[in-house]
Order: structure tokens, then sequence, then C-alpha cells
């Protein structure tokens, strides 16, 4: 057991239950609960984001796919970055404009339809589940390697699933959107910190980013593979130039040319589409505050992700020298090659910083699973409280009985997630699918941008779209993306199976024609004139903006009035 | 006051459902003429600026099969140019292309939309 370790995790549980506590909705109020009151700041908002955003997959997960696949790998983070561009261009400020809780009450409202609703409430349930998993993997992986014991009987990575699903969950429903707002903001500040002072040690060391990267470029990129019950190195084949080794440095060491178009498409068009994200827009005050909050986003997420290539790099480069000098690398490694990517910063931590290093960096994987859970998990109490209960299941409930519906939500998702991820065994998944976690959530991602965002887009800036289109068109995402990730983890043909594992390139403009063929032939909603001004007017950006005006206007009135009777009374 | 004209609706502060018009009282409205026609701008700004992030994300690997220099040659220090742009440059381009973007999308709407109040506006601050 790491005592620097166990002593980071503790303070970091403190401080966020601490925030959570503090922050709590004081009374029983569903817009307290999952929105903050819509009162979320522009740069507080952008920070809460990066938390949520910056998963398992972010902090653990694209240092490992750089680290395992070198440029092909990068492109997790380019897509993962890139998504929030459409985001900006075309949801954000009408989405917080039409102001709603959740994605499918935005869509149930928009389209005036309670089928589409709970239809989007299934397909929002099946992203965060996809989405929660990996997460939970994530910091069983991280309990594992930081505390290496587990409780009562445990093993480390099911009481690192556990311990960190349980303290989610507490914080969740006892802070709501405000309290999780907060922690996600300081977790995303924390996870920058340690990233920063990894860089910082890794180039102080004298690391060279450029020439390593010409070095590893020169021969060919081996990893570990399990054989006959034994670990071996495997040179990684060129799916580009086909018989040909693949380099660190040069695309094809994962992707053949369309997998490099489809993984992209399907990262850009899945943000747009996650529940979890999206409902955060939901707490800005204004529409161009949900617009700037998400250029704030973008300047944050370039820093993150450049550092994070930076270390998959360095890792790649600097390991093999480090296992010759540190015997506790030898059970890690083949030949100096980790045997489970997603070990790539930690071993870094250990190596820089000793257990202090290691303790600092795990507590900051833990912190990018936590704050995305925290995410997920209130995104699913919005869907079930907000669109199942009280819109369909007791709509007379008072706002106490919502809000404990939100709660109890909050833990039935919670437990399920926990119970999924027990299930899996990531030594055995690694072997099939290297770099699990990010590739899991790439599923996820290519289920909310096959079924969820070309029907938002079209419901956003296209009058023509009805219930029964959107209805159809999320069922036709749906059904797609999963028949062909189904198909893709059964066969075996590596050009047709990268092609299949990453579905949006099909499944999006599939379901789009099918939202759109569907729409012509049915009718719109007889008040789309009005929610046509509610979703592109800005009438109440304009209202928010002279009340805030004269807010401080009344604030200045009494203080200049003050300061001035002060001023008389010096004279005198 | 929310003006006499069909299809105009105003809007309450907290945006939470707007009103038809005449239910309720207050300075901030949106004409329908107005919002159609700042949406159909836009539709074309948001359209464009995709349009010229969707070029360049996918130059990168496309250039990788076009150009052999692309992957092969060395910048300073030896990192080629396709690895230089996907380890950094593309984030600085999405961040310039969202200011550019919001910037635009901001003044679209500041200048198509709330026209009659805030002239009702100016003319009250103007002084007699």
């Amino acid at each position: 057991m790491i005592t620097a370790s166990i002593f980071g995790l503790v303070a970091l549980l403190v401080v966020v239950l601490g925030l959570a506590l503090v922050l709590r909705p004081r009374g029983p109020s569903t817009l307290d609960f999952y929105l903050a009151g819509r009162r979320v700041g522009v740069a507080t908002n952008a920070c809460a984001i990066c938390g949520d955003y910056f998963s398992a997959a972010s902090f653990l997960g694209v240092a490992a796919a750089v680290y395992v696949s070198g440029l092909d790998g990068i492109w997790y983070a380019t897509g993962f970055a890139a998504g929030f561009i459409p985001v900006l261009l075309f949801v954000a400020a009408p989405l917080r404009r039409f102001g709603e809780f959740s994605i499918p009450d935005f869509l149930g409202r928009r389209l005036e339809s309670d089928g589409t609703r709970l239809t989007a409430v299934t397909v929002v349930q099946l992203i965060i589940l996809s989405y929660l998993v990996p997460q939970a993997v994530g910091s069983g992986i991280t309990w594992e390697l930081l505390v290496g014991h587990g409780i009562a009987g445990l093993s480390p990575y099911a009481t690192g699933v556990l311990v960190t699903t349980a303290a989610i969950t507490l914080i969740v429903a006892l802070g709501g959107m405000r309290g999780t707002t907060w922690t996600q903001a300081v977790q995303f500040l924390l996870l920058l910190c340690a990233f920063i002072w990894l860089a910082i040690a890794v180039l102080g060391s004298g690391f060279n980013y450029a020439g390593a990267v010409d070095e590893l470029s020169t021969g060919p990129l081996a990893n570990p593979s399990v054989e006959d019950g034994e670990w071996r190195l495997e040179t990684e084949r060129d799916r580009i130039d086909g018989d040909e080794p693949a380099t660190f440095g040069e695309p094809g060491a994962r992707y053949g040319q369309l997998g490099q178009f489809a993984l992209i498409i399907t990262l850009i068009m899945g943000t747009a589409g996650l529940p979890h994200i999206m409902n955060r827009y939901f707490t800005s005050p204004t529409g161009i505050a949900a617009r700037m909050t998400t250029v704030w986003v973008l300047g944050l997420a370039g820093v993150f992700y450049a550092l994070a290539v930076l270390l998959g790099t360095a890792a790649r480069s600097l390991i093999p020298e480090a296992a010759r000098e540190h015997p506790w690398l030898a059970e890690l490694t083949v030949d100096g090659v980790l045997r489970v990517p997603e070990h790539a910063l930690l071993v870094l931590g250990r190596i820089y910083g000793d257990e202090v290093g290691l303790g600092f960096i795990a507590t900051g994987a833990l912190i990018a699973v936590m704050s995305t859970i925290a995410g997920l998990l209130l995104a699913s109490a919005a869907s079930w409280g907000h669109d199942v209960y009280e819109r369909h299941l007791n709509p007379r409930a008072s706002q106490r009985q919502a809000v404990w519906a939100g709660r109890s939500a909050v833990v039935l998702v919670a437990v399920v997630s926990a119970v999924v991820a027990l299930t899996m065994r990531p030594d055995s998944l690694t072997a099939l699918l290297p770099s699990i976690v990010a590739t899991m959530v790439t599923w996820a991602f290519a289920l909310a941008g096959s079924a969820l965002t070309p029907v938002f887009m079209l419901t956003i800036w296209w009058r023509g779209t009805t219930a029964a289109g959107a209805v159809a068109g999320m069922a036709t995402g749906t059904i797609t993306a999963i028949g062909m990730i189904v198909a893709g983890t059964v066969l075996g043909a590596d050009g047709l199976r990268e092609m299949l594992l990453t579905p949006t390139v099909v499944a999006a403009p599939l379901a789009a024609t099918v939202t759109v063929l569907v729409s012509r032939r049915t009718v719109t909603p007889p008040n789309l004139d009005r929610l046509w001004l509610k979703l592109h007017g800005t009438a109440a950006d304009r209202q928010a903006l002279r009340l805030a005006r004269l807010t401080i206007a009344g604030i200045d009135e009494p203080s200049r009035g003050a300061a001035g009777n002060a001023t008389k009374s010096r004279q005198r | 006051m929310v003006p006499d004209v069909p299809g105009a609706t105003s809007t309450r502060s907290d945006g939470e459902s707007p009103e038809p018009l005449g239910y309720e009282l207050t300075d901030e409205y949106d004409m329908p003429a107005e919002v159609d026609a700042t949406f159909r701008t836009l539709r074309r700004v948001a359209f464009g600026y995709f349009t010229v992030f969707l070029v360049v994300v996918a130059a990168v690997p496309v250039l990788t099969l076009a150009l052999d220099w692309w992957s092969q040659g060395r910048l300073i220090g030896g990192m080629s140019p396709s690895f230089a742009m996907a380890a950094f440059g593309l984030y600085v381009f999405f961040f310039v292309l969202a200011i550019a973007a919001a910037t635009l999308a901001n003044a679209v709407e500041d200048r198509m939309l709330g026209g009659p109040e805030r002239d009702q506006h100016e003319q009250r601050s103007t002084p007699l």
C-alpha cells in the first residue's frame, strides 16, 4: 500500500464531499438539483464541462492509445477535442435558449411529442451505460495499481470499482448539479495540474519530444500479446502499406485509410449527442454564455490533449530504459513495453516522482473517472427523474418527490454500471482491443453520434422535422450502430472490422435520411412558429442581460451613495 | 410593452416558457421575420465554418497519402509535419476557428435581433 497515494485519495474525497455538502441545493427544487438554477458562469461551466468530459478515456486512454499506436492513437485526442466544433456551431446557443432539462426533454418539447421523449430516454440511457462502464473499469485498474489491496475479501479491481462508484453516488445525490459543477471544475484543475507537473518533470529530465518521435519512427512498432499463455512482443503490421511493419510516427499502426476517417467522424459527431455534456449547457444563464463556454472548452481541451499526446510519446520512449533500472517494472512490461497501455502515465509518475508521483497521477486518474461518473449519473437522474417520473409517471409530483426520484435514479444506475464493470476482466480484453478504456468510450460516442446527433441537429436547424421522423431516425441510428459494433467484434478481417467498430460514418447519414423521409410524410408541431422563436430568438438573452445590468446598477448606486456620504463626512 | 404584431412572442427572463403575444408584459421580444432572417444567416455561417473545419481535419490523413514529405519529412527537431499537426497544430486551429465563429455569430445576433427595443432604449436614454 502506498501511503502518499492513500493520503491523496482521502484528501480528495474530503474536498469533493465538502464541496458537495456546502453547495448542495438548499430547498427541494428540480431546477436547482438538475441545473444549478441556470446561473453557472462561463469559466466555471467550461472547467466543469472539461471535468465532465475528460474521463478515464482522456486521462489514461489517450496517452495509452498514443503509447500503443503512435500517430493513429493521436486521432482519439483530435476527435475528442474536435467534437466541440459542431457543438459550438450548431448546438450550444439554441439548445440553451430553448431551455429544458435534458436532451429527451428538449426533443419532446420541440417536437411536442411524449413518444419522442421516451424514445430519446431509451437512447440516452444506453449511451450513459456504455460510457459509465469504461469509467468504472478505469477506476478498478487504477486502484489495482495504486493501492494493490482489496477490502473485505474483494479483489483490488473490484474494490476500486465499488469504492469509486459509492463515493460519487453520494456526492451527486447530495450535491445535485450545483455541488457537482463546482467539484467537477475543481477536479478538472487538479487533473490539468497532474498533467502539467508530469510534463515539466519529463521535459526537465532532458526528454526531447521531437527527437523521441524521430527515434521511435525509425524502427518497427511492437506491442505485447498473449500467445499460448505467454506474453511476447509482436510487431504491428502497417494497415495502409500492407505487409510492412508499422512505425510510431506514421499512420497505419491501428487503422487503414478508411478507418482513420471513420474514427474521427465517430468522435466528432458523438460529442454533440453526449447527454452529460449537453445537459451542462442548460445550466448557462444565456445562449451567448453557452456559446462562449464552448470556446473556453476548446482552448482548455487543446492544452489538455496536447499534453496527453506528449506524455504518451514520452512513456513509449522512456519506459524501456527505465525497465532496466527499476526492478518493479519487470512484472508490468515485456521487453520494456507495458502489458497494459493504460499504465503508461502511472508508471511515468512513479519513475519521476516515486510513490508520491504515482499517488498524484493515480489520484488524477481517479479524479477523471469520478468527475465523469458524476456527470453521467446526473444526466441519468435527469432523464429518469424528470423525463420519465415527472413527465409521465407522476405529473403532479411535488418538488420534493421529484428530487427524491432523481436521487433514487442516481443510486440505481450506479449499481447497474458497477455490476457490469465487475463482470469484465481488463487484462483479457486488452489482448483483444488495445487501450480498452478509450475503445469502449468510442462505442458510446458511436451510439450518440449515430442515434442522437443527426436527429438533434435536424430538430434545431430544419423546421420540417417531425416527431415521427425523429423517432424513426433515432431507432435507425441505434439499431445500425449496435448491429455494426456487434458485427465488428465478431468479425476478424481488419479493414471491415475497424469500419464496423466506428459505425457513425454509415449510421448517422442513414439516421438523418430516415428522419427527413419520414418527416416529409408527417405533420410538424402546430406551434412551430412559437417554438422556432424560442429556439433561435435572443429575447431571453437580452432580458437576462438587462436584468443583470439593472442588478449591477442597483448594487453600484447604494455603494456610490455610501461612498459619497463617507466623503462628505470626511470633508465635514 | 410587447407590440401588437402577429406571431411575436415575449420571453420570460428565466427562458422557461415564452408566452404568446400579449400574455406577459416585457420590453424584450423577437419578431418572427427577424428571427427567420437571423436563423438563415447563422446557418450559412455555421455551415461555412464547418466546411473549413472538415477540410482541414480531413487534409491531415489525406496529405499522408498524397505527399511523402508530409509523413516522412522532418521539421526542426525531427518531428514530421503530419505528427506536429496532429499533436498540437490542430488544437490551435480549432481554438482560432472557435473564436472567429463565436465572434461572428454573436455579432450577427446583436445586429439582426432586438432592433426596435434597442431603438426604444436609445430614445429613452437620449438626453432632451
